[in-house]
């Protein structure tokens, strides 16, 4: 099918409506593609759709011990639970905030980091800073939050030590009981534990891009942060964005472990998660119903937003995730 | 640049990202240091804090804890089975979904992307889920740890993105010559995304190599079954437990001063012992995206 | 971020097991009955003499070897496949066991094991399977197949009951108690102090928060620095599941009992969180902090890190248990810093008995149960009948005569410094120990027929050859012998005790309220207590009203009618 090659180098031409004719004849020569892909979706639709059906547990106040079609149906109750306790507001107000300190702060460090390694000549120089950097990521957070614990502390803690020998503050702070550093302490945490390991898929990236655009850029005489700022940024924008409209969807998932582990009750107004607050109300004692409730309230959130930025993605021309 | 005049400024930016480099590693290689040397102090010892890069006293108590059952050398080979199995399988058929998707043309991409991309974004929840498994006769199989988790959306979408920045022109003259998209899924595609594929295999590997709780819910009465890192969280386990537990812990002060082994220590132990085989590999990896490809050759 | 698996509030690691903690911590809220009870309902005399009727009974019994599964709902490690102690009960009573320990979290395990719907033989207690009816009633196999157990638990035999049908599902693992209990250590609830400050001070007694205080903020004031490090005068742990140090004094020192979140007067229960009792300890600790003896840091510590502080020595005093503070002191012991490890003290509002000292309770929803799919109940009851006969429990608890322990001259039972060593030793317990069946099965606690205690913590002179000379000094200086003495003894338990042993019910406004109230007063009391001085009424208004947000009242409700019940249900001899 000579033609077909033609017809897709641009986009305009697959949106344009075709007649039924041609979607049936274009099906018939994609037979390859279909059978690539379609015992696949079949196999995520088993896994992944099929067990859905246990939302309706969000509607019941649901006992393991009884079988399901004994559960008592409650409505919306566990959803009237969440909604409308005072508090929510409050851990909507941490959740997002700390996720998106997490984005800006991870997307930023990962990028910059990326590149800075990728302008090392040394290879070996490279490997080993890349090495290294990545190794965090295998601890697990009860003992980078230890780590984290000791070096703020007030009791001979690195930070305070180090800020006091420079005579920025006279006295050691009280990082962990200030609620307003508290975001920034999880935002920072992130960054130690993950910037190496969310470097890896830029890196990645930056292996893509084709050596002779540098090569041309010098020639034009471009300098090192042109070649950086016009060339190897461009070359990963397409995983940035898509990493980006990814993540957003995750914006409710600002996680409850770090919270958990580094929060305490002087932070809790700041420290205290959707997660941790299912955690507490739902699993803990044993309302499962509550933790399914306030699953589906995120995925809406986050299948709206997703869809939400691929549209605004698509308004500037720039890739989508769908 | 060098037969230029030699300017001060590459001088200067290597400098400062050589500082820079060198902090990050200073700061990133610390807390594994740091917990390497917990590893080898003794427990009852790292309760007074002040560990920092060196062991106060050594001792290979912590890994005798570890090793001491036995049975972990058997999980140890089921974790790398699991690993390269789950590894090579998942990999091949991520990609190609991941390349059906990344065809403009494909009349099903639309579909197929959405229903793929939105499994991020809910989970149906254990019980269901543990059913679904249980009817398809997997419990206490080798099988749960490979067939379930086999499409990650993430994965899919991370090479889709890549195999959209190769250059249109490659598939097309494929085409031209005849090639159906087997042969230029095997034939370019997987060839050119080396450097995509050792990503997303590091990524597949960790998680499989660090992943227990399949074994938790799934396998967990079938001793043959047990992973590396089940039998490790089940000694992190016990060693938390009996030291909180006041029925154990109670007892008078001659007996009590045996807590050796506690669960700062063997946590530090354990961490080691599992990231050192997985952390192994990535140098083998890492030369599929240091080095990069030079796709100018391929392009025309 | 870390975008690359999402990871879903189940799946993680850490935070299982500080779930699986909390729900621990619950149980470990008290119980530490450390005093000699006599318990004076059997005489140990008779009870020799069943026994070894039993054991002959057992002998000539069928003893088909027969293999059981079990699940422990604890972590532990699994023993080694050539275990010594499994294979003697394999050898001699024909059952080998097949156990399966919890890793991570437990009502998770059980949710989908319920939801499963398959069972192993042996399962261990938990108030969930009873309403899933995945054990079966126990009475009728007790009394035709289990003398020994029927025995062991007659005086319990009411509480064993479950409230819901009558039934008795579970066989407490703790808590039936025979002959005399020795304890010597005390490792319940008291406000601890250092010696050297008892030392220093003339080996007073304080009795109220203003004789403590005073000793700790004189000696802080002469000793501003320990080796080198600045004194804290008092710190507290309210960190995860461990806020007892900071929640649970206000009732001790208001002479009550240990009952959890409660007080209870004349059998009513009510909470006292925000009562004068509590506000009057929280405003002597908001005195104390504006004082600058207490830890800035309290509030914000971890465990580890309160463990550190602890064991560094400079710590001088906190109220807590004794047992959640234990690891950082026997650091001070191998440090050789005697002086600077605890003795507690029982303080008291004025003229208020004080009640920290408890009595032992039989440890009821706990132990072992068979479940529905177990194929052969009577087989099993045999076993656990077959395993509490004296012999077999000074296997399971001392080890083997020779090997684990020494019989001295007169039948004394001792351990020489290889086996106490080798006791130690985690590799070589998972060898040579049945650890998991001896904490879940049925037990002897006390003494046995032949005067040696059941178990070699509890031996006298085990503890006696432990204690080092600054130990004895102060013991001496006070004329006691153990450190249990300095509380008032034990009065006998309310039938209802304790209340916090309570099940809140699962989801239930009750447990909903537990929840809130820990939540506002972990939150609130901080603030309290580090606010300045003329601020704290207001504060503690805002607690106040905090609490008047919460249904308290559902909780109360909840714990009274089972206090209720129990008086009903149990008070019948």
């Amino acid at each position: 099918m000579a033609s077909a090659p033609k017809a897709v180098s641009s986009k305009t031409a697959v949106m344009t409506a075709a007649p039924r004719s041609s979607l049936l004849k274009r099906m018939r020569s994609q037979k390859q593609l279909m059978i690539m892909s379609l015992p696949l979706l079949l196999y995520v639709l088993l896994f992944n759709y099929y067990p859905i059906w246990g939302w309706l547990q969000a509607f019941q106040d649901y006992k393991p011990a009884l079988p399901f079609s004994q559960q008592d149906w409650v409505g919306f109750k566990q959803f009237k639970f969440l909604f409308k306790d005072d508090t929510f507001l409050l851990v909507l107000r941490n959740t997002i905030g700390m996720s998106f300190i997490n984005l800006v702060l991870g997307f930023v460090t990962a990028i910059v980091f990326a590149i800075l390694l990728n302008e090392i000549k040394s290879k070996l120089h490279k490997r080993t800073i890349q090495t290294i950097s990545y190794l965090p990521h295998f601890l697990s957070w009860i003992i980078v939050t230890g780590l984290v614990a000791n070096a703020l502390s007030v009791d001979g803690g690195i930070v305070n030590v180090v800020l006091m020998k420079l005579g920025f503050i006279h006295e050691p702070i009280m990082w962990l009981s200030k609620p307003h550093y508290f975001w920034g302490i999880v935002g920072a945490s992130h960054v130690w534990k993950e910037v190496g390991w969310n470097a890896i898929i830029y890196l990645a990236a930056i292996t893509s891009i084709d050596p002779s655009l540098y090569e041309a850029a010098e020639i034009d005489g471009a300098n090192r942060y042109r070649k950086m700022l016009n060339i190897t940024l461009p070359g990963i924008r397409s995983i940035v964005i898509i990493l980006l409209i990814m993540n957003l969807g995750w914006i409710l998932d600002a996680g409850f472990e770090v919270q958990y582990l580094l929060g305490n009750g002087v932070v809790v107004d700041w420290s205290q998660t959707i997660d941790i607050f299912v955690l507490k109300y739902g699993l803990q004692i044993g309302n499962y119903s509550l933790a399914t409730a306030a699953g589906i309230f995120k995925s809406v959130v986050s299948i709206t937003l997703i869809f939400v930025a691929n549209t605004i993605a698509k308004r500037f021309g720039e890739d989508r995730l769908i | 640049m060098r037969t230029r005049t030699l300017r001060l400024e590459p001088v200067v930016f290597q400098s400062f990202n050589a500082i820079v480099m060198i902090a990050l590693a200073v700061i990133t290689l610390y807390p594994f240091l740091n917990t390497l040397a917990v590893s080898f102090n003794p427990g009852n010892d790292t309760i007074r804090g002040g560990i920092y890069l060196w062991p106060r006293v050594w001792t290979d108590q912590n890994y005798r804890a570890v090793f001491a059952g036995g049975t972990i050398y058997h999980a140890f080979w089921v974790s790398v089975a699991r690993t390269l199995i789950a590894t090579v399988l998942s990999l091949f058929l991520t990609s190609m979904l991941a390349y059906t998707v990344s065809r403009k043309e494909y009349v099903f991409r639309k579909p197929v992307t959405i229903i793929i991309v939105m499994t991020m974004y809910f989970n149906a929840g254990l019980i269901p889920s543990y059913f679904l498994i249980k009817d398809l006769h997997l419990l206490n199989s080798f099988l749960v740890y490979i067939v379930p988790g086999l499409i990650s959306a993430f994965n899919m979408i991370v090479i889709r993105t890549y195999i959209q920045t190769l250059p249109d022109g490659l598939i097309e003259s494929a085409k031209v010559d005849g090639a159906g998209d087997f042969r230029t899924f095997f034939s370019i595609i997987m060839p050119l995304c080396q450097p995509v594929l050792a990503t997303v295999a590091l990524f597949v590997a960790v998680g499989q190599w660090n992943s227990w709780f399949d074994t938790f819910l799934y396998a967990s009465s079938k001793q043959s079954l047990s992973t590396l890192q089940y039998e490790l969280m089940k000694l992190l386990s016990s060693a938390s437990f009996s030291n909180s537990n006041p029925s154990v812990a109670n007892g008078n002060n001659a007996n009590a001063a045996l807590n050796m082994v506690t669960p700062i220590s063997i946590r530090a132990a354990i961490t080691i012992v599992a990231s050192v085989p997985i952390l192994v590999v990535y140098p083998f990896l890492q030369k599929y995206f240091v080095h990069g490809m030079n796709l100018g050759s391929v392009k025309e | 971020m870390g975008v690359v698996k999402r990871k879903t509030l189940w799946g993680s690691l850490s935070l299982g097991i500080t779930l699986s903690l909390a729900l621990a911590g619950c149980g470990g809220n008290t119980d530490n009955s450390n005093a000699v009870v006599n318990q004076g309902t059997k005489d140990p005399a008779s009870n020799a003499a069943n026994a070894d009727n039993g054991s002959a009974a057992t002998a000539s019994d069928d003893l088909k070897p027969i293999t059981i599964s079990a699940f422990i709902g604890s972590p532990n490690q699994q023993p080694t496949a050539d275990n010594r102690i499994y294979k003697k009960i394999q050898d001699e009573l024909g059952v080998k066991l097949n156990m399966e320990f919890l890793v991570g979290d437990l009502q998770q395990k059980l949710g989908v094991m319920i939801a499963g719907g398959e069972y192993p033989d042996l399962i261990s207690a938990d108030p969930k399977l009873v309403t899933a009816k995945a054990v079966i009633p126990l009475e009728d196999l007790i009394d035709k197949y289990g003398p020994h157990l029927k025995e062991h638990y007659a005086a319990y035999w009411n509480r064993m009951k479950d409230s819901s049908d009558g039934h008795i599902y579970w066989l407490p693992n703790y808590g039936a108690y025979t002959g005399e209990t020795h304890s010597n250590s005390y490792s319940g609830p008291a406000f601890w102090i250092q010696k050297n400050i008892l030392k220093e001070a003339g080996y007073p007694t304080p009795t109220t928060l203003d004789d403590y205080f005073k000793l700790i903020s004189d000696y802080a004031e002469k000793h501003p620095t320990i080796d080198g490090q600045p004194t804290i005068g008092y710190t507290t742990l309210a960190y995860g599941w461990q806020t007892f140090g900071l929640l649970n004094a206000p009732e001790h020192l208001s002479g009550h009992a240990n009952d959890g979140g409660v007080v209870v007067d004349d059998g009513v229960a009510s909470v006292f969180a925000t009562a004068d009792i509590a506000k009057t300890y929280y405003k002597k600790l908001n005195d104390v902090y504006n004082q600058g003896l207490m830890d800035k840091e309290a509030f914000v510590q971890n465990a580890d890190q309160y463990n550190a502080k602890i064991s560094s020595g400079r710590v001088l005093g906190m109220f807590d248990q004794h047992w959640n503070f234990q690891g950082a002191e026997n650091e001070l012991v191998a440090q050789n810093k005697i002086g600077e490890t605890y003795v507690g003290f029982p303080l008291t509002y004025d003229g208020v008995k004080d009640h920290y000292l408890d009595r032992g309770v039989i440890n009821l929803n706990n132990g072992f149960g068979i479940s529905k799919d177990a194929k052969d109940p009577i087989r099993i009851i045999k076993f656990l009948d077959a395993q509490l006969d004296e012999k077999w429990q000074k296997i399971l608890q001392w080890g083997e005569e020779g090997v684990d322990y020494q019989v001295d001259e007169n039948g004394k039972f001792f351990r020489t410094p290889e086996q106490r060593k080798q006791q130690e030793d985690p590799a070589w317990k998972l060898a040579n120990k049945a650890e998991a069946l001896l904490g879940y099965a049925p037990k002897i606690e006390g003494t046995y027929s032949d005067g040696n205690a059941t178990d070699a913590g509890s031996q006298p002179d085990e503890f006696y050859a432990s204690l080092k000379p600054e130990d004895k000094e102060l013991l001496d200086a006070y004329h006691h012998k153990t450190w249990s003495e300095f509380f008032s003894p034990a009065p006998e338990n309310p039938v209802y005790y304790p209340a916090w042993q309570i099940d809140l019910i699962d989801g239930s406004d009750a447990s909903v309220a537990n929840k809130q109230m820990s939540d506002a007063s972990l939150k609130y009391l901080p603030r309290a207590i580090m606010s300045k001085s003329d601020k704290f009424d207001s504060v503690w208004q805002d607690y106040v009203n905090a609490y008047k947000k919460i249904n308290v009242k559902a909780y109360e409700d909840r714990i009274n009618a089972q206090i209720q019940w129990r008086i009903q249900n149990w008070t019948s001899k």
